[in-house]
């Protein structure tokens, strides 16, 4: 596998022009435009000296719904890891463009909270193509480290749609179809803007979610809201019934045109460790046929099969308001991970989360150091 | 219904280190940091998913969305969502106020347990439309015609668009909290080199208090801030003294030194009947033994308007069947250096206690060196309502270190009013 390590956070614009080139007939020949089909390539990036800013991870929750607390929003690691992502597709030896690629699945696993002042080192590599019934799909696999430790990992399932495959398997339901017609649902209404003002805090401007005219250039009839911004906004929802170490997979299923309002529900199912890792052989069986680079790809999957206990929570993003038109945007469900040790009063200052503060004096910075 | 009061445990606090005003904690709401507050009563304590009795809160400068501000703290932590909690102002004085509160539910026996806490963000500061404006929405809601409605908004002005901001004035007089104090300052005739000398104390104190460690499990870091940025370990009366005056005018003696800053920040407090602690193997750090608030006439008997705690402490203590003399610690919210001055010269002055107090002998003096000896609000800053958390626990944990003795605690608020208590050790440190 090529291994490449970038000196610093790749600047995203011009990545997306690299991305959307091979919309442009011929340009995939050139050598550094992707597009010229064929298999993924066996690549990884990597991006040490990582540090989150203060103040983007405040907009961020901001926008997102989280509390400013003691630890990063669990989806924000994300958001670092982010550029990476768009290197990748943006790779001279990719087979396609990322423009038109349909995000349709994701699944983080947080291993502990982070801390906002944290050293993180970030790695991001593909998985090759498996079959789809829309399509192909293939992943990127996300690992975050600090200090050597492996403290969350993402895995982020896109799609190209084309001629699909009939024997891939219908993947698994995440959340039980009551939660459709659960009385009580929360009620979010989305401005129009709301596209805009997660691009401006993820950096993800995607022309999708940015303005009605350029969504409409790619098929929709409005802008749609970021896949993430959605499942930030259920994990925020369920904020202070996480636990510290937890997967939550979820599925996108149908996009949320702007503005629009939206229906969240979730449920808590007690303590089934069973139930928990057949959720993650259900998302391992949509990408077993990703072989080659995917050599690896089990990483994620692993650590939810082995470490799922407890109790999990069924989330779902439901379409229209209070009327209930039916339809899922969004599915999921989280899962404990472990036990974690209950602190005791005594051990002042190691009975806290495990965090690493940024000494203040220190400047942080989203660029690698 | 019980037949007589319980002992009041305090078990700990929690705080965020208190950050100035628009500096690290700019992005951060009032909820944001009651929510963290809390959380760290949680971590320490396992609160997780548990149903505390209540939790009572506040803040004194609140958006108008933030309408039950603790509630919603509450349902963003780990704490059961089926704790009650409701939101409390008593400007300065809220912090110890939801602890009295919170107290008096447990001796009762309305409830084994609950937080008291408080926040408060200067930075984050509600900005409200411009109040001509407001009345004009209002009107134009109110009319049902096309044409009643374009007269209204025929009355938009561009100056409309200055927004009404909140001021640190009181209402009745117009005078900002430092003019009032200055003024109790020039009556007392307490001198620049003795407000400078107790803010370099309070500096002092409070770098020494973390130096041993003391603030290791009192004080959770936030966003990259370990300890309170206030503090300057190196303050002394020397630097202090080559401050200019800020309120009092040219002569005044009141400096942006020795007055406190505006501040960020959130503290949360524990309390439990014995029972409760004990059953959870959680400490008892100290017991809240009494408490009283009072209040001045600063409008038309022009008292001073931070001189309450003054008027509120001697009730106290003629309860508890004590002299001033007889605590081991007094905890005196340092609003401004000359604040606690004043008190101390009140206390001390034998017409003030005869005329105002009503007392054939003045309370006395008290010895110093027992005075906010693990630093005061000078040296950690004072968003507003998270100050009395901050002193309730710091003090606590004080008097179980020392395993016996008595403390004071005396916090002045604006409109006039003071809140006092005083706790007990539990006995046996460690």
């Amino acid at each position: 596998m090529a291994i490449r390590t970038v000196e610093r956070s790749p600047s995203i614009l011009p990545l997306y022009l690299r991305a959307a080139a091979p919309m442009i007939p011929g340009a995939s020949l050139l050598p550094f435009i992707p597009g010229r089909g064929g298999e993924i390539p066996a690549i990884e990036l990597r991006l040490e000296g990582v540090r989150s800013d203060p103040e983007r991870v405040a907009a961020y929750a901001k926008v997102c719904g989280f509390t400013l607390g003691t630890h990063l929003p669990p989806t924000y690691p994300h958001i670092l890891a982010f550029p990476l992502h768009m290197a990748v597709m943006a790779d001279g030896g990719f087979p396609f463009g990322a423009v038109g690629l349909v995000h349709i699945e994701n699944t983080i696993v947080q291993h502990r909270p982070i801390g906002p002042g944290e050293e993180l080192a970030i790695a991001v590599r593909p998985t090759g193509l498996s079959p789809h019934r829309s399509g192909q799909a293939f992943s990127l696999i996300t690992t975050i480290s600090a200090g050597g430790e492996v403290v969350w990992e993402e895995t982020s399932t896109m799609l190209r749609r084309g001629r699909g495959s009939s024997e891939a398997p219908e993947p698994q339901r995440l959340a039980g179809a009551e939660l459709e017609g659960q009385a009580g649902a929360a009620s979010w209404r989305l401005p129009g803007d709301l596209g805009r003002r997660y691009a401006a805090v993820s950096g993800d401007r995607n022309p999708i979610h940015m303005h009605a005219l350029s969504a409409k250039a790619f098929g929709f009839p409005r802008a749609i809201v970021h896949g993430m911004w959605s499942k930030a906004r259920c994990l925020a929802a369920l904020q202070g019934r996480l636990p510290d170490a937890f997967e939550a997979q979820v599925r996108f299923r149908a996009p949320v045109l702007l503005p629009s309002t939206v229906r969240f529900a979730s449920a808590e199912r007690a303590g089934a460790g069973g139930d928990a890792g057949k959720a993650g052989a259900g998302g391992d069986a949509e990408r077993a046929g990703a072989g080659g680079a995917a050599g690896k790809a089990g990483a994620a999957g692993e650590a939810r099969g082995a470490g799922a206990s407890g109790a999990q929570i069924e989330l779902a993003l439901l379409r229209g308001g209070s009327g209930g038109a039916g339809g899922i945007h969004l599915e999921g469900r989280v899962a404990t991970l472990g036990e974690r040790a209950r602190s005791s009063y005594g051990a002042a200052g190691g009975a806290r989360r495990s965090q690493t503060p940024a000494k203040p004096k220190n400047k942080t910075t989203e660029s690698g150091v | 219904m019980i037949d007589s009061p319980r002992r009041v445990a305090i078990v700990g606090g929690s705080r965020i280190p208190f950050a100035r005003s628009n500096s690290v904690y700019s992005h951060a709401s009032n909820q944001d940091m009651l929510t963290t507050a809390l959380e760290g009563l949680v971590e320490r304590f396992s609160l997780q998913g548990q149903t505390l009795g209540e939790v009572a809160g506040g803040a004194v400068l609140k958006h108008s969305r933030d309408r039950d501000l603790t509630r919603e703290s509450v349902l963003g932590s780990r704490l059961a969502p089926e704790t009650p909690a409701y939101d409390v102002q008593q400007a300065c004085g809220t912090g110890l106020e939801t602890t009295i509160l919170i107290a008096n539910k447990i001796a009762l026996g309305q409830i084994d347990c609950g937080i008291a806490c408080g926040v408060d963000t200067t930075s984050d500061a509600p900005l409200a439309i411009n109040e001509d404006l407001r009345q004009i929405f209002l009107d134009l809601n109110r009319e049902r015609s096309v044409q009643g409605r374009a007269r209204q908004l025929l009355r938009v002005r561009p100056q409309h668009i200055v927004p009404s901001i909140p001021r640190n004035a009181e209402p009745r007089t117009g005078l900002s909290m430092g003019e009032h104090c200055a003024i109790m300052a020039a009556e007392w005739g307490i001198s620049r080199a003795e407000q400078d000398e107790l803010t370099a104390a309070s500096h002092r104190n409070l770098a020494a208090a973390y130096e041993r460690g003391f603030n290791d499990d009192l004080v959770a870091p936030y966003l990259g801030l370990e300890r309170d940025q206030n503090l300057r370990a190196d303050s002394t009366p020397e630097k202090l003294s080559r401050l200019a005056p800020v309120f009092g005018g040219p002569d005044g003696t009141m400096t942006a030194g020795n007055s406190t800053p505006l501040s960020d920040g959130a503290s949360a407090v524990l309390l439990a009947s014995e029972e409760w602690a004990a059953e959870r193997g959680l400490p008892v750090l100290a017991h809240l033994i009494d408490a009283q608030t009072a209040a001045v006439d600063h409008v038309h008997k022009r008292e001073g308007l931070l001189m309450a705690p003054a008027y509120a402490m001697p009730k106290m203590l003629d309860r508890l069947g004590a002299t001033l003399q007889d605590f081991d610690l007094y905890e005196i919210h340092e609003a401004f250096a000359a604040q606690v001055l004043c008190t101390l010269a009140a206390w001390e002055d034998e017409r003030f206690c005869a005329e105002r107090l009503e007392r054939e002998k003045p309370l006395g003096a008290i010895d110093r060196a027992r005075l906010n000896i693990n630093g005061g609000s000078l040296a950690a800053g004072h968003p507003f309502a998270a100050t009395g958390g901050r002193i309730v626990a710091a003090l606590a944990k004080e008097l179980h270190e020392r395993g016996s003795g008595r403390g004071l605690i005396s916090i002045c608020a604006a409109g006039g009013q003071g809140v006092v208590a005083a706790l007990q050790s539990a006995g046996g440190a460690k």
